[in-house]
């Protein structure tokens, strides 16, 4: 135990002198999550927390464009610009503008759009009521013509953007359209009989099924949005943690090349006790480490205008997730530093293998958004294992038994790098 | 008579005791060492065989690569024989009395083997804890090194801040905190002034009159005939000569040192 406890003070005695390493250990990822965090946020954000500037040429002055505008502007996403320098936009302008990318979106609304609608409301209408041996009373035009609301999309749009506006112009047409049939039905039967407009219904009816959302996770959900904060304070805090690489493998490669492990190795005593106070050691600082990132979260993210880091509710969970990470991190540090011969060696594979395997295991972008193939190859990551548990806890409100599998996988890879460390270190010494 | 069970049996008690005997009164014995490293084309150690006496300075001495450091590493349980066999104070070098030898051994590497970024007494401090000596009789036993050595004024300053010297005195230290048996040094006064060589070799003959054995490696033969009772000269893993240096001078009268006697066995060629 002495030995032990002597490693640890040794180990912090030197680090504390080491202001290089312990800026690298602390400051630096506090400074990478934050930037990310800011970086990573509009891209984060799903398209309902954007606003943008929708330019709209309104030539009908109906009641589509009506709706249109009513309809966007209270999802809050969109601004419509109608005018520019005091002038109203015309069509060519407006697609000028879109084109050149200064703006995303145009709507054009073409004239007698509303008429066409009435027309083909009344047309249903009168269909109806000849069949009922009403009198069909309501005006049709006599010539259909073929409207279209018209869209422009910035060359750069993403699918996904156009498809999101696509589906809510269509709604709004479908909207107005129903709307407008009911009104000319209910006129048909208020004609028909004084009593009906008392009794309106219709609109009731057809709000009959709604929409509701509802929680998926095995306990009570929190209400939490997968937002920059929420995927950059964790996923860069395995990063970090996982950086610890260099500083134990430089460690112990400057140890083997100085002699003072081979002054340990001569010592009476299990060396093994002297390398676990070094694991142990660093394990601590993994730990430290990643509870710092966690009161950036909480704590830093807001002041920046940010949304504050969420947690889940189980800190026991979240505490072994981030020891089976401190662990995974330690051992690949150990085994890097028994592998190489010199620190540049080590520092070079081990900065470049722990950037690889975050980019492959989702800390860079969500798993989500990769390829099959490379979402095959992000599970097979110590990065992805420790994010998968950790937004298991933070998003979905997971608990210790449901962090068991990707926890198992951290310790398990811990045991192996150790193993194969050991072996190679045994065949050096013989 | 032999044939006489009961004569045998004494006999081989007697032998295997005179054995003992023998062996008990030995520094350290090494029988027909045999060490190839893996992917080397020359053995390291090729049959080498000597021993020193208990209590004495001796010297081991041999160009480069002629297979000291491999020896001592053997002798200290780090590297492994490919054959034959070693001994320190009678306790054969195996898994069965690794510990016990190390327990005996204080060993001063080549190297500064101290952490450069930790003071002169935490790098002690440090070592005494792996050691399993704490407390008071550990900081007692520090300070007396320290001042010992002249470096009480210092002992708070990181090594990466000593000069040569002083960082070799503080690595001797580092060796002789659990007070050892047998004092191995690899090259203890290589690259330090005259002033610090002075005052290590005046301690080491000290330290050997207190009782304890040591072992020593140079390439200063001039200093190695001053200090030594006893030597071994050895190249290319073989045993080549070995006896008191003034005999060793004397028995070959065309040589005036132990250098000139040295050079007579081991050759002018350059070692890589």
């Amino acid at each position: 135990m002495l030995r032990l406890l002597a490693t640890i003070r040794k180990e912090w005695l030197l680090l504390k002198r080491d202001r290089g390493g312990l800026a690298l250990l602390f400051l630096m990822p506090v400074v990478l999550i934050t930037v990310m965090a800011l970086i990573e946020d509009a891209p984060f954000r799903d398209y309902q927390e954007l606003k943008f500037d929708v330019l709209t040429v309104d030539n009908d002055h109906g009641r589509l464009a009506r709706y249109i505008r009513e309809g966007l502007e209270s999802s809050g996403q969109f601004t419509l610009v109608d005018s520019l320098d005091g002038q109203p936009l015309t069509t060519e302008k407006a697609r000028e503008l879109v084109n050149e990318g200064d703006y995303r979106i145009c709507i054009v609304i073409p004239r007698g759009a509303t008429a066409a609608i009435v027309s083909n409301a009344n047309r249903i209408v009168n269909d109806l009521s000849k069949r009922m041996g009403l009198p069909a009373m309501q005006p049709v035009k006599q010539r259909d013509d073929s409207l279209n609301v018209v869209i422009y999309f910035d060359p750069a749009a993403k699918k996904a953007f156009k498809s999101a506006i696509h589906q809510a112009l269509d709604n709004f047409l479908t909207q107005v359209q129903t709307n407008l049939l009911l009104e000319r039905i209910q006129l048909q039967l208020r004609r028909k009989d004084a009593g009906a407009a008392a009794t309106d219904t219709l609109d009731i009816r057809l709000k009959a099924i709604g929409l509701q959302e509802q929680a998926t996770g095995p306990v009570k959900q929190i209400d939490v949005i997968y937002n920059s904060v929420q995927h950059n304070v964790p996923a860069w805090s395995i990063f970090a943690m996982f950086f610890i690489v260099i500083p134990i493998a430089g460690n112990m490669i400057r140890e083997r090349g100085d002699g003072s492990l081979l002054r340990i190795q001569l010592i009476p005593g299990s060396y093994l006790e002297v390398l676990a106070g070094k694991m142990l050691f660093y394990v601590g600082i993994c730990i430290v480490q990643f509870y710092l990132m966690i009161l950036v979260g909480i704590y830093l993210m807001p002041s920046l205008g940010l949304p504050p880091l969420t947690l889940g509710k189980s800190y026991l969970a979240a505490f072994v997730v981030a020891l089976g990470i401190a662990l995974a991190a330690t051992a690949y540090g150990i085994l890097i530093g028994t592998v190489f011969k010199t620190p540049n060696q080590a520092l070079n594979f081990g900065a470049i293998s722990v950037v690889i395997l975050s980019a492959i295991g989702g800390i860079w972008v969500p798993l989500e958004v990769m390829p099959p193939n490379m979402q095959l190859l992000g599970h097979l990551t110590p990065m992805n294992w420790g994010l998968e548990a950790i937004n298991d806890i933070y998003l979905r409100n997971a608990g210790i038994g449901h962090i068991w599998g990707n926890a198992g996988k951290l310790l398990a890879l811990c045991v192996v790098m150790l193993w194969i460390a050991a072996r190679i270190e045994k065949r050096r010494i013989s | 008579m032999m044939r006489n069970p009961v004569f045998a049996s004494i006999h081989l008690h007697i032998c295997i005791s005179a054995y003992q005997h023998i062996s008990m009164s030995l520094m350290i014995r090494v029988h027909n060492l045999h060490k190839t490293y893996r992917g080397a084309l020359e053995p390291s150690l090729s049959g080498l065989s000597f021993s020193f006496s208990k209590g004495s300075i001796a010297g081991l001495l041999g160009p480069n690569g002629a297979g000291k450091t491999t020896t001592i590493s053997i002798l200290c349980g780090l590297v492994k024989t490919d054959s034959g066999h070693a001994e320190v104070f009678g306790l054969r070098q195996d898994i069965t009395h690794r510990e016990s030898i190390k327990r005996l051994i204080g060993i001063v590497p080549q190297q500064i083997a101290l952490f450069p970024q930790l003071t002169a007494v935490e790098n002690l401090e440090y070592f005494g804890h792996l050691y399993g000596m704490k407390g008071r009789p550990l900081r007692a036993k520090i300070d007396a090194y320290l001042q010992r050595f002249g470096l009480e004024k210092n002992s708070r300053k990181e090594i990466f801040k000593f000069s040569g010297g002083m960082k070799r005195r503080t690595n001797i230290i580092a060796a002789l905190l659990h007070d050892p048996q047998l004092l191995v040094l690899d090259e203890p006064t290589a690259g330090v002034d005259v002033q610090s060589r002075s005052m290590i070799l005046q301690f080491l003959r000290e330290y050997n009159q207190q009782g304890v054995s040591i072992l020593y490696t140079s390439h200063l033969l001039e200093e190695a005939q001053s200090l030594c009772s006893e030597v071994a000269v050895i190249d290319q893993g073989r045993l080549v000569l070995q006896g008191q240096p003034l005999a060793l001078i004397q028995q070959h009268p065309e040589c005036r040192n132990l250098e000139e006697v040295f050079l007579h066995y081991t050759g002018r060629a350059v070692r890589d």
